[in-house]
């Protein structure tokens, strides 16, 4: 065993510690087993001028993973389950898959996804210093800085803002990137139709 | 003359005394199994690949701690951590810098487009443009993730992918800022330490071995099914060390205390006993100096086989003791001079049987053989140089003596009669059937006296975490670095081939992080093909226009490799040049099934300059051969000691050497009919009896009705009996069954030898 590949390890991983609990925010949120909604992602990236805006919906079911679907700038989809990471353009042709059981640090991944999109404030504690603030009657804000040096290299902050439901998210990453997402038609219903339940599956 | 002789003597033991006050202040002591081992004359580069690899590891320290979850095995990993804090004088966490990381990975930066992972380079090869723009456009919008270079630098996102494929080398991930794994029904934490004091420091105590106890006893009272696996060379030496300490003053002590109290019982006398511990001490001492002249380094063991000299070395003072007791004080002289031929006879056959020892190309066997045969010597030395001139006084025939030396007249002897024959024949089918079920046994665990625990503590650890194996592995050779990189590029492809059919779980190669420039090149020129389509889709669709990063036009050389802070993690694979090839080593992990290791060597097959070595393979036919040729140096050896016996005594050598020859082969039928394998090392065990057992003949018959012959030979059977016997105690297997053999071999050959003795009024000379 090497230290070496134990930092390495460390790179790649996404994991973290806690810190306090913003305990009204939790009451605010609405606890949802299955969320879908629209979103819309506007990335900033090194080398390009403007930001990268996608739109598209997804699904969030608890224990079971993310479907993230893109409809423009081109068709795509992206399943994240315990078991694997997978995405497909839907013109075919491009397609990756990474199988956690080669890969576990997926789980974590997908771990910290869901509290993402969730506002699980009590698992993003383990992982992140949260400082927050209520806004108005229903809404709130959330800043997350990681704890975790693992985490750290990936993310240089994160901004969470809400009620009832996650309505954007802000992720600043460590190399200067940074994406905004914002959720919109946000619904527990309908559960997951065939194809999606099979994506999930996986 | 005599006093000349003495006076010589006491100038050499004047020598061996002060070269014993440096050796002890300076202890230069083996405890490595590895250096028991032969070394490969005909192949010198195996030898250094394994003592590299072996050396590697030397203080660490490798822990898991496990429970049925995660919290509870966080909370035995903070347990187990708190003890080993607690010993910060012997122990020290690994340091993880992160600094480490960032560097190599910077240093790889600039040749990022000429690493490539098989699978990628695979894909590459066959993906049409609408694939590679596709991918480049989902991993360019994907919401965030670990990125370790701007865009332009892997719009296709493969640098990720070949680092995680280096990463695949162990099964731990980083969870919860620990290194976590979960395997058999446990979720472990893996904890790094290192001992900071020498591993093989002698009387040290068992220090880092009581603490990891101390932690593993703290993990299981704090956590249900809570547990610790603990793997390093630091516990192995340690464990090394006590044995062999508590071995030595187990069989040295015992059997020094045996011998006085024999000498005591039979003369009643202090100086018998003064001058028989001098003989003994001398002999060991002198045994310390020869082989720590030859050898450099002494090892552990062979102080371990050296304590049972003692059983061995004090006949000679109790042949003379025996023989001059009730006699004057003046006729000592020609009572020595009486003894000196049987005692020559008897000396050169035990000498000539110890480096017998040393046939065989086992270090350790030739330590062992040179301890004993300059230890023999020294002590026949002794008695001849010295007992005539420091024993003056009178020794008066003690009754327990007088009763003893009678006994040999009630002693039953063979004869041609009908009950005798017929004993014969019992004993020959019995000999016969044991030996036919004897069964030989030649695998390396012999010569590992490592506690059970520890070892199955190691096997847990390497299936764990996937460690790759120390004992097998291919050696791959070139007239220089590039083409051994080729080589082992050759070699992966047909490992993958058994990786994708899960015959073992991976390799560990240089080629992995240092490929061959021919391949740099090639994947420099996929990758530059492939993004220049990615960059394309992406400018096209986005409707900016990016441009890819530039990288380095030179390939990365071995020379800048091994300089630079990725070279650490491979080091000990890469031999560099032996003799006027170049060498290197690749490594497989999750290699459990001994039967796979067939279709392993059937890969280096046709494939130049690749040998598969499995040192345990090798190193037990090693033990088979040589168990083979020392069995054939027996049935020589017999044949050689006739010869000898029938030079000095004519048509009654029969007598002192079918005992022995007898004693051999019960012993054989012994192991055989109880099961035991036979081993080199039992064979060990028979040829040194061929070197002792006659001696006791070789006495009966040198002084025919002679009882204090019969006496001398009694307390010397009694006294080697009680040293071989607790060296059959040992640990170490082969330790044990040398001793065992020897134990038989002597109780069986010494109840036997009076029974072949001459017929009373019956003189050989």
């Amino acid at each position: 065993m090497k230290p070496f590949l134990v930092l390495m390890l460390s790179l790649l991983s996404l994991s973290a510690h806690a810190a306090d609990l913003v305990k009204d925010v939790r009451a605010r949120l609405v606890d949802a087993p299955l969320v879908r909604g629209q979103f819309e992602q506007k990335k900033t990236v090194q080398g390009f001028k403007k930001p990268l805006v996608s739109k598209g919906d997804f699904l969030l079911a608890r224990d079971q993973g993310v479907l993230w679907n893109t409809r423009t700038p081109f068709a795509s989809t992206l399943t994240l389950t315990r078991k694997s990471l997978s995405a497909q353009q839907a013109t075919g042709g491009a397609a990756y898959h990474l199988d956690s059981t080669k890969e576990p640090a997926l789980a974590a991944v997908n771990e910290l996804l869901f509290a993402l999109l969730s506002g699980d404030v009590a698992a993003l504690q383990k992982r992140f210093t949260v400082e927050g603030a209520l806004v108005g009657d229903k809404g709130w804000k959330l800043d997350l800085t990681p704890t975790d040096a693992g985490l750290a290299r990936v993310f240089k902050h994160i901004h969470l803002e809400g009620d009832g439901y996650v309505r954007q998210v802000q992720l600043d990453e460590t190399r200067g990137d940074s994406s905004v997402i914002t959720f919109e038609q946000l619904a527990q219903t309908p559960p997951p139709d065939a194809t999606e339940a099979e994506r999930l599956g996986k | 003359m005599a006093n000349k002789l003495a006076i010589l003597w006491a100038l050499v033991v004047l020598a061996v005394g002060i070269h014993q006050v440096q050796f002890w202040r300076s202890a230069s002591l083996d405890t490595d199994v590895l250096a028991l081992l032969p070394e490969d004359e005909q192949a010198p580069e195996v030898d250094a690949a394994t003592r590299k690899l072996a050396d590697e590891a030397g203080r660490q320290l490798v822990l898991l701690v496990g429970a049925k979850d995660w919290p509870s095995a966080q909370k035995a990993a903070d347990e187990a951590t708190r003890v080993l804090t607690e010993s910060s004088d012997l122990l020290e966490p690994a340091v993880v810098d992160t600094s480490t990381l960032e560097q190599a990975v910077d240093f790889y930066r600039p040749y990022r487009d000429r690493l490539l992972t098989p699978a990628q380079r695979k894909w590459l090869a066959h993906a049409t443009p609408e694939e590679l723009g596709g991918t480049a456009l989902m991993k360019l919008y994907q919401p965030a993730g670990a990125q370790l270079t701007d865009w332009n630098a892997d719009p296709l996102g493969l640098w990720q992918d070949w680092w995680q494929a280096r990463a695949a080398e162990t099964s731990a991930r980083p969870r919860d800022g620990r290194m976590w794994l979960s395997g058999e029904e446990r979720e472990w934490v893996l904890l790094m330490w290192k001992s900071k004091v020498s591993a093989f420091a002698l009387g040290d105590g068992s220090r880092v071995t009581a603490t990891v106890e101390r932690a593993r006893a703290k993990v299981e009272a704090s956590v249900p099914g809570g547990r610790l696996v603990a793997a390093g060379v630091p516990l192995y030496a340690e464990a090394a060390a006590a044995q062999a300490s508590w071995e030595m003053s187990t069989i040295g002590f015992g059997s020094l205390a045996a011998v006085l109290i024999l000498v005591w019982l039979t003369f009643r006398s202090l100086r018998p006993i003064l001058l028989v511990g001098v003989s003994l001490t001398l002999g060991c001492a002198v045994a310390l100096t020869v082989t720590a002249l030859v050898f450099d380094r002494v090892h552990l063991l062979t102080l371990v086989f050296g304590s049972s000299l003692v059983g061995v070395a004090e006949d000679y003072g109790f042949h003379y003791f025996a023989a001059r007791q009730g006699k004057a004080p003046s006729e000592r002289g020609p009572v020595m001079r009486a003894l000196l031929p049987g005692m020559v006879l008897a000396l050169v056959t035990s000498v000539v049987a110890y480096l017998a020892l040393g046939v065989a190309p086992f270090p350790g066997l030739r330590q062992m053989a040179v301890f004993s045969a300059a230890g023999l010597t020294a002590a026949f030395l002794t008695v001849v140089c010295w007992f005539p001139s420091l024993d003056t006084g009178a020794l008066p025939i003690t009754p327990f003596a007088e009763r003893f030396s009678a006994s040999i007249t009630r002693w039953p002897r063979i004869a041609s009669t009908p009950a005798w024959w017929l004993s014969g024949a019992v004993v020959t089918v019995l000999v016969a059937v044991g030996i036919w079920k004897l069964e030989p046994r030649d695998d390396l665990r012999q010569l590992q006296g490592a506690p059970a625990n520890l070892i199955s503590d190691q096997r847990e650890l390497g299936r764990l975490l996937g460690l790759p194996s120390p004992a097998q592995f291919f050696l791959v050779q070139g007239d220089n670095d590039e083409q051994v990189l080729a080589r082992e590029a050759v070699l992966k492809t047909k490992l993958d081939a058994l990786v994708s059919e899960k015959v073992f779980a991976g390799y560990r190669a240089v080629s992995d992080w240092l490929p061959s420039e021919a391949q740099q090149r090639e994947d420099s020129a996929l990758s530059a093909r492939a993004e220049a389509h990615a960059v394309a889709a992406v400018s096209e669709s986005t409707g900016e226009a990016p441009t890819r990063a530039a990288f380095s036009p030179e390939p990365l050389t071995p020379k800048q490799f091994l300089a630079g802070p990725a070279a650490a993690v491979i080091r000990q694979q890469w031999l560099g040049t032996l003799g006027k090839a170049q060498y290197s080593v690749l490594m497989l992990r999750g290699l459990n099934d001994p039967k796979v290791l067939p279709r392993l060597e059937e890969v280096a097959q046709g494939l130049e300059g690749v040998r598969w070595v499995d040192k345990t393979a090798e190193i037990s036919g090693l033990l088979s051969r040589y168990r083979r040729i020392m069995g054939g140096l027996i049935v020589a050896g017999y044949f050689a000691v006739l010869l000898t016996l029938v030079a000095r005594f004519g048509r009654q050598a029969w007598r002192a050497w079918v005992p022995s020859v007898l004693g051999t082969l019960l012993t054989l039928a012994i192991f055989g009919w109880a099961g035991a394998p036979l081993q080199l090392f039992t064979v060990l065990g028979l040829v040194l009896l061929l070197g002792m057992g006659v001696d006791y003949g070789i006495f009966l018959l040198e002084h025919p009705g002679d009882g204090s012959a019969w006496l001398a030979v009694a307390l010397a059977g009694v006294s080697t009996l009680l040293s071989f016997g607790l060296l059959g105690l040992s640990a170490t297997p082969a330790l044990r069954s040398f001793g065992l053999a020897m134990l038989l071999g002597e109780v069986t050959i010494w109840i036997l030898t009076p029974c072949f003795r001459l017929p009373p009024g019956k003189a050989t000379h």
